[in-house]
């Protein structure tokens, strides 16, 4: 004990380190920390509002963003002649005194007046972005592990219910309330470009405002941790002019075609046999003639799998985390002028378009493309329900029918 | 040249490094533990840094008295304490998660009070001034704890009780045990004179008295009418018809109200229902219900008599072959009065629709539930 306190007094020399390096490296460091914030191709960007709603989050974030920078600047900078002007030089303390009431009170109520300044102009916006009473469009908007569900009720313009998910199809200029629900845990909507937040909670609705400038893909992700998955539980919006939106209400709505033949006809087989137990596709029957209902509340803990009935009319799968479209297809629709978005993204997807590996992939193996809960083994705690789709170990071959089956929805 | 302080994090940071490299070795799914074994290795180093370059925060030069000053340290429970704490959380670890929480409560425990008692020894040389040191600190604590204990246990224990005798005996158990209570305290106040020791062996023997009894009739069970409506159910006696039932509308006075969350608010005014939905409106017949989700329903109604609300969800199967209408229903709600209901409906209503909400004995007016 002794010798060791000694050695550690006797060893009283720090060797001094220059600070100019040290302010130079930090420097260097946030310099380049700044600029990486500056990504290019970042379709999930908060500063970039493409919609009213995000317009106003905007409109309030930059004023209040620019009086927060001020202020943080005035404080380091303060912070920083403090501690170099008055930093120990061996002088002698200087004289202490207690309370300076101006000055004390002056930085009290600046501040004051900074918050309350900013909190009218926050409230304000806040109630403007609750507001439910203007709108001209209803989407139920339903979470689960991990991908959304939108379900479209009968309103003007919508004839009968459409289900669909991953990609929530808006028309343009019109104010859309998503009324959002969750059948699991907490997941949270986010579309940057078209408005802030709102969780979904199971056993609640919230509402949340959209509305999209012009027609075009917005990028989003779920922001609440909702469990393994939750980086692969993305979204997009998808915004058509109003005549496109009305002609994808048509498509949605048209009936179901059985594939009369080939490949596509052995492959509804098989979708009956290993896949319909889950997936509802509307109009879908069995050979006497009865509806297919398919009964996902038996097989996954949610109770809910995607609606396939007009799958490849969308451009994404499994939580809007692939593509459905190759990748020169998928980047003609991203990148085609408002004009021309409509009628490329009602074109669905086609065989020449289709990204068949990711598809492929997820057919073969789904919990190995996206991490779920899904081994047979490890069950006891659900009941045998899956989080998630469930590796069939399907072949090859079935895999191939499947394919040509799966195109056939549109 | 090494601090103690930095040392401690240097070690932590090497052994972080030395586990990732197993880790790393000896696993399949690397991700996420690595990152975390690695994001310790880093922050500790971090830390280690900051401790070598401030010198421990520049304390070590104070450290001169010698150890032969310090008072000889007292005798303490407070590691076998911990040990028991630690024994008791690995058996919660392969039993029964409530061991474990318990195990942990004993290990914070014991940490706090080990903690406290070893800096209060040495806070100077005056072995009565430590002691007086460590009360200061920990009774605030110890009391309101070991009170809620105590009180907790005496609780458990007379429910037990209460809820294992007859309805009758229970309220004359309760009227003894009062009056016992009373009688005693009574008689302790009349003579003052009384050793602490008397009180304290009686209101032990009585509490030792309480929770043997307890343990007791926990082991017998509750009494049987409480056995046979647990196992009944009570929402098996729904009875959703006009009338009150027998089972179910007991306690209509407390119906429950939720302002907000629910899909939609079902109002009866003038022997008409109509939907208001949020973000919709007013005066829907017809309201989305999605699919295998539990959804909240709130009832209000305006008539002037009691109406319960019902939803007819489809069939559902009682014997083989034999089905009977599934229903759901709030209690009879007085004028004015608001209850949710809760539904949950697993087909669309393509496959077993239409599903409806109604008000029995009136007819002629429902709203329809339409799940996609
Ligand atoms: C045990 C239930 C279950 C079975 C059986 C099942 N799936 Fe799935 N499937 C799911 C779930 C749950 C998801 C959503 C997974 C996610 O995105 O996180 C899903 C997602 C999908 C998707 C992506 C849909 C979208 O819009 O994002 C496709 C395509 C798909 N499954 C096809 C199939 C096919 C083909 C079969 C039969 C070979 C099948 N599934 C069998 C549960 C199932
Ligand atoms: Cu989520």
């Amino acid at each position: 004990m002794m010798s060791k306190a000694v050695e550690e007094i006797k060893e009283p020399t720090v060797k001094k380190r220059n600070p100019r390096r040290v302010v130079a490296g930090l420097a260097g460091l946030s310099g380049a920390l700044f600029l990486a914030s500056c990504a290019k191709n970042a379709p999930q960007d908060t500063w970039q509002p493409k919609g009213e709603n995000a317009q106003k989050i905007d409109d309030l974030q930059r004023p209040v963003f620019a009086i927060a920078g001020v202020v943080g600047l005035i404080v380091l900078v303060a912070v920083a002649v403090v501690i170099f002007r008055f930093k120990d030089r061996g002088q002698p303390i200087p004289h202490q005194t207690h309370g300076k009431p101006v000055f004390e009170i002056t930085m009290t109520v600046i501040p004051a007046l900074i918050l309350a300044g900013v909190g009218v102009f926050t409230a304000r916006t806040v109630f403007d972005l609750a507001k439910t009473d203007d709108t001209e469009m209803i989407i139920n908007v339903t979470g689960q592990q991990w991908w959304w569900e939108y379900d479209y009720p009968v309103q003007d313009g919508i004839s009968a219910p459409i289900i669909s998910s991953g990609q929530l199809v808006i028309p343009v200029g019109t104010k859309v309330l998503l009324r959002e629900t969750s059948r699991d845990v907490i997941h949270s909507y986010w579309i940057p470009a078209l408005n802030g937040k709102r969780d979904a909670v199971p056993g609640r609705v919230h509402t949340l405002r959209l509305e999209a400038d012009e027609p075009g893909i917005y990028a989003g992700q779920c922001t609440e941790f909702c469990g393994l998955s939750h980086a692969n539980m993305r979204m997009e919006a998808v915004a058509l002019s109003k005549e496109d939106f009305a002609k994808w209400v048509d498509a949605q709505l048209a009936a179901y075609q059985s594939p009369t033949e080939g490949l596509a006809k052995e492959g509804e087989a098989v979708f009956i046999a290993q896949c319909s137990r889950c997936h509802q596709v509307n109009g879908l029957e069995n050979a006497n003639g009865d509806p297919i209902i398919s009964a996902p509340e038996e097989n996954v803990l949610a109770g809910a799998a995607p609606n396939l009935t007009k799958f490849m009319s969308r451009n994404t799968f499994a939580g809007a985390t692939w593509d459905l479209l190759n990748k020169t297809c998928r980047d003609n629709v991203w990148n085609a002028t408002s004009e021309e978005f409509g009628a490329k993204y009602l074109a669905g997807v086609s065989a020449e378009c289709l990204n068949v590996a990711d598809l492929r992939d997820w057919l073969r193996n789904a919990p190995a493309k996206k991490p779920m809960y899904a081994d047979p083994t490890k069950l006891a705690d659900t009941g045998g329900l899956t989080r998630g789709m469930p590796n069939l170990n399907l072949t090859e071959d079935d895999i191939d029918k499947l394919m040509a089956y799966l195109l056939t929805l549109k | 040249m090494f601090t103690t302080g930095s040392k401690f994090y240097l070690g932590i940071s090497t052994l972080a490094a030395i586990v990732s490299v197993v880790f790393l070795i000896t696993n399949d799914q690397v991700a996420l533990g690595c990152v975390a074994l690695l994001g310790l290795m880093v922050s500790a180093g971090i830390i280690a840094g900051a401790s070598l370059a401030s010198r421990d925060g520049g304390d070590t030069e104070n450290a001169t008295t010698s150890a032969a000053a310090d008072p000889a340290p007292t005798s303490s429970i407070w590691p076998l304490a911990l040990t028991l704490g630690l024994v008791v959380l690995i058996i919660g670890i392969i039993t029964e998660p409530l061991v474990f929480v318990i195990g942990i409560g004993v290990i914070l425990a014991a940490l706090a009070e080990w903690l406290v008692q070893s800096w209060s020894e040495r806070a100077s040389a005056d072995g009565k001034f430590n002691a007086l040191a460590r009360k200061r600190i920990l009774n605030p604590l110890e009391f309101p704890i070991l009170a809620t204990a105590i009180t907790g246990v005496i609780a458990v224990s007379f429910s037990r009780i209460m809820l294992a005798v007859s309805k009758d005996g229970s309220a004359i158990l309760f009227i003894v045990i009062a009056t016992l209570i009373l009688v005693a305290i009574s008689l302790f106040s009349l003579k003052p004179s009384i050793r602490t020791t008397t009180v304290a062996a009686i209101a032990t023997v009585g509490a030792l008295g309480l929770v043997a009894a307890g343990i007791t009739t926990f082991g017998i069970g509750e009494r049987e009418e409480l056995v046979i409506a647990a196992e009944e159910g009570h929402y098996s006696h729904q009875e959703c018809g006009e009338e009150k039932s027998k089972y179910y509308d007991k306690h209509v006075e407390r119906t429950v109200s939720s302002k907000s969350g629910v899909i939609a608010t079902v109002i009866l005014k003038d022997g008409e229902l109509t939907a208001q939905v949020l973000g919709i409106g007013e005066g829907q017949k017809q309201i989305t219900v999605p699919r295998a989700n539990p959804t909240s329903i709130l009832f209000q109604n305006l008539d002037d008599t009691e109406h319960r609300l019902t939803a007819y969800l489809g069939e559902k199967p009682v014997a083989e072959g034999v089905t009977e209408d599934d229903l759901r229903c709030t209690q009879m709600i007085g004028k004015g009065g608001k209850q949710v209901l809760t539904v949950m409906i697993k087909k669309p209503t393509f496959a077993e629709g239409p599903y409806t909400l109604t008000v029995p004995g009136i007819e002629g007016t429902s709203i329809e539930m339409i799940v996609p």
